[in-house]
């Protein structure tokens, strides 16, 4: 009997790994270890073996079936992963083929460097205010300490479209306007960004039309030293961490004193390279103390109010941030050109 | 302004280094332009012809025994005035001349030539002698071997200063000399005119009827000689960018550097009286400038006059009726202080902008006035044989009192943040040659005539430049506000992020746009806004829409094979006395699409809507209507645009471009839209964010499909449905448009209708009951007929 179950698990073992499809393996499983399967006539059998001989028989008749059991799961286990293989393979596609053209969207790059800008204020306390284009000469001028006839005029040749209007030649108007409107003299910390005119041809270096962003801080104790501290964190911010600024006395009506403020060259770190033409520095904007005839005109009393501007062109960030090379390009909205930002 | 190194240093004991100055004008005074040597050629020497005979096979040529100090050289010259015994410039092999032009041994015509004997053009200054004839012959004093720049004081460097509008007195040297003794802290030290007069009585009197002249003074001189400048006059002409003309003209240049005062000289002989008048011109009169124009004359403009006619447009220009030339042997020399205003609107008019006109505009010391023209008399003496006649004639109205400043050291620190000591502000007052008083810890200072100051302010820029801003410390404001963007500030980037998630590009174009242009997709056809002084014809006006140049931007792109464009623009627009910001975009081509899957539909009138409508729930604005124009704008397509509604109130249009206006600029299927922001603002900021639980309960969908008459609009159909069940009926979509060719006239409209309770589950019974009545209604209002 013992030989007999020996050769049932090597034939069932056998019959097992012949099988390729369930149902087959179903088969094989019904024959070893269904209820007509030769086991169940072996433990039929083994009501005439003696007390001794019962348990150890019939213990090895257990084992062999779990053995078969245990080599069904498995081949089972074996033609299902087969099974999914075969999908998988038949399934498989060229992933190099091109994806669908999801189109992606851009912003222009003078909207980036502006929002990008805004938000260095706004972290900084200030709002943001906003004015007409189409401007007096009262505010874009006579009130920024500007008299008709005076020759830093001609520093800004305008387009007039009467003699008392023109389209505004800086965002200065817009502090104009905000200082009037602060008519409580509160503590003012503005940013004023916008679209700005002058009548230059275009050309590689001049544009016509383009866009500033000033900022203006008015109250009893903003200083010099304040202004300087902004325009180094703005450089920083900007330009890089590394970068250090200097000022260098300048001239505009609406401040004295008046500063062009120079970053260091963050393409040679301060050497001397073709970008800062050798100096190690390179001209960012213009900034200085609120000239007290501008506040003045506002109504401000100077004894006990102060202050400091700054402005910069944004095209000019854009074109030293990023090398380009004509101001012309920004306006073209070549799509080749805005996808790059 | 362009400074001479060697004419700077004159005013100073020891020489200047040109590089340090450069280095201290950008940081504490004027940008620098630039620092170049006045002749930048290296390794000239003096020659001695000893011998010039003809070349042997060349008639024009000669062959010259240079002396050259060291050696003697073989040269070829073929200059027609070279000749024995004279001292000329050379050029050995190996030097460069201007030009890239290498001068290097060689055979001419068989014979050695070592160099080139050179001609002031050669050498780039011509101007130094306009009637050279050939090679430039120095003087017998030239020795053999030394430097001819140096003998000609062209040795020179040139600082060129980029000047601020508030600094005129950097357009005199003396200026410039003061402001780097104070960069320096060194002393300036100045030469004081000395003038031999003849004790003869001057016959000239001299009237005013302006107020447009401060002062004017006139100087008699007799016996002029017209010639030549020395050299070292020359060179300082030439370096300062004027070019000489004879010793008259240049002196009354050199003295309007040397102290920023212009000089004028008339032929004493051709006025007609001794009698001068400084008046205001009067309409219509006339004048003939020096340069041989006519020139109409205004109220506005100043004229020197004989009593009679003008004989020169003050601070502008002289008359050619009164023009010094070769035989002038007398001379009115001018000094005069005009109206800064009146000089600026004149030379602007007539566009006769010089470098004294220039000068006038920007603002003169009018306490140098004679001094200038004294120095002037003392260099005629000495240059050009002069006799001067007497004492000048004049008149002077400047008030001798001078203006003063105070400033205390607490508004000093108060507005610089930084701790200044008393001592320090001395010093640097002392250095600026600032005359100054002290009451308390107050300056009182008295403001030099050549430094017009207004204010305080004005004070501490000196202070600050002089000390240096990099000792400025650093700090930020500490008055604490609160920053962010307002609710329009937020809306405008939403939209902005809006369109880039949506695939958009953003684009920037000019406002200024042709006639043209600035008048389409305004419905009001309202006036437009026209430059008074444009640059060009392209940019006039100013523009109503932006969607003109969103089409140019398309045609553009499409030029270099960019096929699909999908463009957006916030900008303003532009009307009488109002500016409005809109937002314009503009699609072309295809979207989200793979060629090789079959997916390459061309977008649609649907897609420009789906954008709009989803803007709009981006925006949370709900309460909006959507219509066909009731009179479409004329470059858009009447039976494929539309309008977009709050309430009553029109926000803008969108729809497809005018087949006519496609065929014009060569596009096809182009949709545009434009709305006004202002509206899409204030709506939005209407809209508050609520929230409502989602049903528990499922929904149940049901299709129908109708047949309608073509006429029939979805939007009629949705309506007369929702009408009918207002409570049950979630949503309404419609899924499928098909035009049965045997139903004349009549469409097939699929629609799936889904109803959602929100307390309980519905039965199939109810729902049923809704879509009969919804049937009826149909039939009955748009005598609709269900598909079966």
């Amino acid at each position: 009997m013992e030989n007999k179950l020996k050769q049932m698990a090597v034939l069932a073992s056998d019959a097992i790994e012949k099988c390729n499809t369930i149902n087959e393996l179903m088969d094989v499983k019904a024959l070893y270890l269904g209820k007509k399967s030769e086991f169940n006539a072996i433990m039929q059998d083994l009501k005439g073996l003696s007390d001794e001989e019962k348990p150890r028989i019939g213990k090895m008749v257990n084992e062999a079936k779990q053995a078969i059991s245990a080599l069904i799961e498995e081949r089972k286990n074996h033609i299902d992963r087969e099974k999914i293989d075969a999908l998988l393979k038949e399934q498989t596609i060229d992933i190099t083929l091109p994806g669908k053209k999801i189109a992606v969207g851009h912003k222009h790059i003078l909207t980036k460097i502006i929002e990008e800008i805004e938000d260095i204020f706004v972290g900084l306390g200030y709002t943001i205010k906003e004015g007409p284009e189409v401007e007096s000469d009262k505010y874009n001028f006579e009130m920024l300490n500007l008299p008709k006839d005076h020759p830093a005029r001609e520093m800004q040749d305008s387009f007039y479209i009467t003699e008392e209007t023109l389209l505004r030649t800086h965002t200065s108007p817009v502090q104009v306007r905000s200082l009037l409107a602060n008519t409580n003299q509160e503590p003012l910390k503005i940013i004023c960004p916008g679209v700005v005119y002058r009548k230059d041809d275009d050309d590689q270096t001049h544009s016509h039309q383009f866009m500033q962003i000033e900022a203006l801080v008015v109250d009893e104790k903003a200083t010099l030293a304040d202004l300087k501290g902004t325009l180094l964190l703005i450089a920083k911010k900007l330009f890089g961490e590394n970068r250090e600024i200097r000022l260098r006395p300048s001239y505009f009506p609406f401040t004295e004193p008046s500063v062009e403020v120079d970053v260091s060259c963050f393409k040679c770190n301060g050497v001397g390279c073709s970008m800062c033409k050798q100096t190690g520095w390179i001209e960012i904007l213009g900034a200085g103390m609120v000239n007290n005839n501008v506040l003045k005109a506002a109504g401000y009393d100077t004894d006990k109010y102060q202050g400091f501007a700054l402005g910069m062109g944004i095209e000019r960030i854009a074109m030293l941030k990023y090398g380009i090379e004509d101001i012309r390009h920004l306006y073209m909205n070549d799509l080749r050109f805005n996808s790059q930002f | 302004m362009k400074v001479s190194i060697n004419w700077l240093n004159q005013y100073f004991a020891e020489k200047l280094d040109p590089k340090d100055l450069v280095k201290k004008f950008n940081l504490m005074s004027q940008e620098v332009a630039g620092l170049e040597k006045l002749v930048d050629i290296d390794g000239l020497i003096i020659g001695h012809v000893k011998s010039a005979v003809k070349h042997p096979d060349a008639d024009k040529l000669k062959v010259c025994m240079v002396d050259v100090g060291d050696e003697e050289l073989q040269i070829i010259c073929g200059a027609p005035n070279v000749d024995a015994n004279q001292k000329v410039i050379v050029a050995r092999s190996g030097v460069t001349l201007p030009g890239d032009f290498k001068i290097k041994k060689a055979k001419i015509r068989g014979i050695e030539s070592n160099g080139m004997i050179c001609s002031l053009a050669e050498l780039g200054i011509q101007a130094f002698d306009s009637n050279e004839l050939g090679i430039f012959v120095l003087g017998e004093d030239a020795l053999p071997g030394e430097d001819p720049l140096k003998y000609l004081n062209l040795d020179d460097q040139v600082l060129e200063l980029d000047l601020t509008a508030n600094r005129a007195d950097l357009l005199s040297l003396r200026g410039v000399a003061y402001d780097t003794a104070a960069m320096l802290n060194i002393i300036p030290s100045f030469h004081e005119p000395q003038v031999i007069r003849e004790t003869t009585e001057n016959p000239v009197s001299i009237f005013t009827q302006t107020k447009n002249c401060q002062v004017y003074y006139g100087q008699l001189i007799e016996n002029i000689t017209i010639k030549q400048s020395p050299y070292w006059l020359k060179s300082r002409l030439i370096a300062s960018g004027i070019r000489p003309i004879n010793n008259v003209v240049d002196i009354t240049n050199y003295v309007m550097l040397e102290y920023g005062q212009p000089l004028h000289a008339f032929d004493y002989d051709k006025i007609n009286s001794d009698r001068i008048l400084v008046r205001d011109a009067m309409d219509q009169e006339e004048i003939i400038t020096l340069d041989g124009e006519k020139r109409g004359l205004l109220k506005g403009d100043i004229v020197i006059t004989d009593g009679e006619r003008p004989i020169a447009l003050a601070g502008v220009m002289g008359g050619l009726n009164t023009e010094i030339d070769a035989s002038s042997r007398r001379v009115l020399l001018e000094s005069a202080v005009f109206n800064s205003i009146k000089i600026r609107k004149t030379a602007l008019r007539l566009n006769l902008k010089s470098e004294s006109s220039s000068r006038f505009e920007k603002g003169i010391d009018a306490r140098k006035t004679l001094e200038a023209l004294n120095y002037a008399s003392e260099l005629l003496v000495r240059y050009a044989d002069a006799i001067i006649v007497g004492k000048p004639s004049f008149f002077n109205t400047i008030n001798p009192k001078k203006k003063t400043i105070t400033l205390s050291m607490d508004k000093l620190i108060k507005v610089t943040g930084l701790k200044f000591e008393e001592d320090d502000v001395e010093k640097i007052f002392n250095r600026l040659r600032f005359d100054f008083k002290k009451k308390g810890d107050t300056f009182i200072v008295t403001i030099p005539s050549r430094r017009p100051m207004e204010s305080y302010q004005d004070l501490i820029e000196e202070i600050v430049r002089i000390h240096g801003y990099n000792m400025i410390p650093l700090s930020i404001p500490v008055t604490p506000t609160q920053g962010g963007l307002n609710k329009k500030q937020k809306t405008k980037r939403l939209i902005r992020n809006f369109f880039v998630g949506k695939g958009f590009y953003e684009t920037k174009t000019y406002s200024l746009v042709t006639e043209e242009m600035a008048r389409k997709y305004d419905k009001e056809t309202l006036p437009t806004i026209k430059i008074l002084n444009p640059l060009t014809k392209e940019r006039e006006y100013l523009r109503h829409s932006i969607i003109p140049s969103l089409i140019n931007v398309l045609i553009y792109n499409k030029a270099r094979k960019i096929e699909d464009v999908f463009i957006f623009e916030t900008a303003n627009t532009y009307f009488k006395n109002d500016e409005q910001e809109k937002l314009a975009f503009l699609l072309n081509g295809k979207s989200d699409y793979s060629l090789w899957q079959g997916l390459d539909k061309e977008i649609d009138f649907y897609h420009l809507k789906g954008v709009i409508e989803a803007l709009l729930e981006q925006l949370k604005i709900t309460n909006y209507s959507i219509r066909a124009s009731l009179s479409p704008l004329p470059n858009l397509h009447p039976g494929i645009s539309a309008e977009l509604l709050f309430g009553e109130e029109v926000v803008g249009f969108f729809g497809r471009l005018h087949p006519e206006e496609e065929h014009r600029f060569g596009l096809k299927d182009v949709y545009v839209c434009e709305l006004e922001l202002k509206k899409l603002y204030e709506s939005s900021e209407k809209q508050e964010m609520t929230y409502v639980e989602v049903s528990k309960y499922p929904p149940i969908e049901r299709d129908l499909a109708i047949y309608v008459a073509n006429e029939i609009s979805a939007h009629e159909i949705i309506e007369v449905i929702k009408k009918t069940n207002k409570k049950l009926l979630n949503s309404v979509e419609i899924f499928d448009v098909y035009y049965d060719q045997n139903k004349e006239n009549k469409k097939s409209i699929a629609l799936r209708l889904e109803f959602l309770s929100y307390d309980r589950t519905l039965e199939a019974r109810e729902v049923d009951e809704q879509i009969s009545k919804i049937i009826v209604n149909l039939k009955k209002e748009l005598n609709a007929e269900l598909r079966s």
